[in-house]
């Protein structure tokens, strides 16, 4: 174990949810910092506490948890926002990692995977279930179905690590089946959010000139 | 939530103001014409004025939806009929032989129109019939170009009366649409927030149940399959026929499959298919999931991947069981008794697609089925035909 216990803010409009959340990981050694109902307290929580880990509900009542996610990683790049959402909506999820989150996990998910979850994502690993491998892979496919000059696609070896993952297959078997480093694995994954977000970026950027909010 | 609707017949109003607008200077032009056979010339001119200022006050109701009324309408026909009539004063009437023309020409006629707006096809034909008595009345002659003159006034009324009818008709049931809409989305709404709190104290109740322990990990582990069940019905939505084209989301049908145990992964967005096609493809992988489920054990996971590669859909279907041992398999097939997996195959084929098994000991078996995604056009049929005549 680390000498320093990871630091956590939880960001989810449920009460039980939240409270129960909380105690579960400061049970288990993690340093719980702040607990927020809604977008602009979340954000101020974080901000002022810069946590390693934000747990970020999608369904925030009045707000949503991409906003919040957007703003956290703009103004905090040092915190990396792990999704934690019930109802699976996945365009909202698709949203969430093209705003900077680096992991999402449903709330079904076990305590065990959530501990691990935050660990991976307090080192800056991203967390892959494979329903998100299955949706990074298909956003990526309808980007190339009408693609553009600066339209990121993935490589062949990143297609194929990525359809693995969707798949089931854990970082450790993926790693052996391919004869590459468990690491080399990670970094395939994270290199496809990398180009997710970029293309994001791209996109507002092109917005914004667009409709003349970007004269400076 | 309130919606604000036109009246239908707003146009046709308009379309009536136009209408009298148009036609004056025809009755310009015939006074211009007819002076000289006039009696009275001071009463044709007069008329001719006051028809111009009753245009004014008619525009009223192309313009004001509340003087849209019954009785303006009617003190229109009433005035019109008068003004028409007024011919018999204005023409010499004692030249024999000599018809006179109405003084009102095409102009008198909007007033049928206008009734057919107001009442439907009877009282705009009603209103053409009257027009045409006077018209009758005012010329003194009974002959074809008075009948052609009738057909006209009562068919425009009764015409016109048919398509305000209609419009309103068509209205009505658009409103009752958008409310419908409307709660529908209200609906959905409420049903959304209501789906968050229960699966939130679902998963809360199988993480606490969990730790627990006991009889509380077996309440924990039902709200969890519960959970997970509600999960995948909210995210699949309602499984709406997509247009006239016949598709379906293929997502939409295979979403409520996922259990705890069994993963669906796929893209955001839907994948439509062709509805036989969809329904075929999801009774292969429910298939392919009992087959799963039976030689892996009902312990074991299964991973779906749905991806759409835009010609054709590609859907692989993992578990971590003990696979399938060597041999095993052939011999079966030899014996006759592949019933799932001939089963799966053939359905794929009849797709025009190819399905592939993979297995190993200890390393589970995969399914991956190609399924070419064809436009709907009519050689589709043979090229299958030909094809499963290849296959098979």
């Amino acid at each position: 174990m680390a000498s320093e216990p990871i630091s956590i803010v939880v960001v989810d409009d449920h009460p039980i949810w939240r409270d129960g959340v909380a105690r579960d990981l400061g049970e288990r050694g993690f340093e719980v910092l702040a607990t927020a109902g809604d977008v602009e307290t979340g954000v101020r929580a974080v901000r002022s506490t810069t946590p390693d880990v934000v747990l970020m509900d999608l369904n925030l009542g009045a707000g949503s948890g991409v906003d919040a996610t957007r703003k956290i990683t703009e103004t905090a790049p040092g915190c990396h926002v792990l999704v934690l959402s019930a109802s699976g909506e996945q365009e909202d999820v698709l949203e969430a990692v093209k705003a900077g989150a680096t992991g999402y996990l449903i709330k079904s998910a076990s305590a065990e995977e959530l501990v691990e979850a935050v660990r991976a994502t307090a080192e800056g690993d991203t967390v892959f279930t494979p329903g998100l491998a299955g949706l990074v892979l298909g956003e990526f496919r309808r980007m190339a179905a009408a693609p553009s000059a600066d339209t990121p696609a993935l490589s062949e070896r990143e297609t194929t690590v990525l359809r693995l993952v969707a798949k089931g297959q854990s970082a450790r078997q993926i790693a052996t089946k391919l004869s590459i480093s468990h690491r080399t694995v990670e970094n395939h994954v994270h290199s496809t959010l990398r180009k997710l977000r970029l293309e994001n970026r791209v996109e507002l950027t092109r917005y914004a000139i667009e409709h003349g909010l970007a004269e400076e | 939530m309130t919606i604000r609707v036109q009246d239908a017949t707003s146009p046709m109003w308009l379309g009536t103001g136009l209408l009298r607008v148009v036609t004056y200077p025809f009755a310009i032009a015939a006074v211009a014409v007819n002076y000289d056979t006039y009696a009275r010339p001071w009463l044709g001119v007069t008329v001719l004025v006051f028809m111009g200022l009753w245009t004014l006050v008619t525009l009223a109701y192309s313009f004001r939806p509340a003087l849209r009324r019954g009785w303006l309408v009617i003190a229109d026909l009433l005035v019109t009929s008068g003004l028409m009539l007024t011919t018999l004063a204005i023409f010499d009437l004692s030249i024999p032989e000599h018809v006179p023309s109405v003084i009102t020409t095409v102009w008198g006629s909007v007033p049928a129109v206008a009734m057919g707006v107001y009442g439907g096809w009877l009282i705009g034909a009603s209103g053409g019939l009257l027009l045409a008595v006077c018209t009758g009345l005012a010329r003194l002659t009974i002959d074809m170009s008075l009948f052609t003159d009738a057909v006209l006034l009562i068919g425009s009324g009764l015409v016109i009366g048919m398509a305000s009818t209609a419009a309103r008709r068509s209205m009505v049931t658009m409103q009752r649409a958008l409310r419908t809409e409307a709660a529908t989305a209200e609906r959905e709404r409420l049903a959304s927030s209501i789906h968050d709190s229960v699966l939130q104290v679902l998963a809360h109740v199988r993480r606490r149940g969990g730790e627990l322990g006991g009889e509380a990990a077996e309440l924990g582990r039902l709200a969890g399959e519960q959970e997970v069940a509600l999960r995948s019905l909210v995210a699949s939505g309602p499984v709406s026929s997509a247009g006239e084209s016949g598709e379906v989301d293929l997502l939409g049908l295979v979403r409520p499959l996922g259990t705890s145990r069994i993963s669906i992964s796929a893209p955001a967005g839907p994948i439509l298919l062709p509805h036989d096609t969809a329904n075929e493809l999801t009774s292969a992988i429910r298939e392919a999931l009992v087959n799963a489920e039976r030689h892996a054990g009902p312990s074991a996971q299964v991973w779906v991947l749905i991806e759409d590669l835009g010609t054709e859909v590609v859907i692989s279907v993992r578990d971590d069981g003990a696979g399938i041992p060597q041999g095993r398999l052939e011999a079966a097939a030899e014996e006759g008794r592949l019933g799932v997996a001939s089963s799966i195959t053939a359905k794929i084929r009849a797709l025009g697609g190819t399905a592939s098994l993979e297995t190993a000991p200890e390393e589970g078996t995969e399914w991956e089925l190609h399924v070419p995604r064809v436009r709907p056009e009519p050689s589709t049929g043979l090229a299958r035909l030909v094809k499963r005549r290849q296959h098979g």
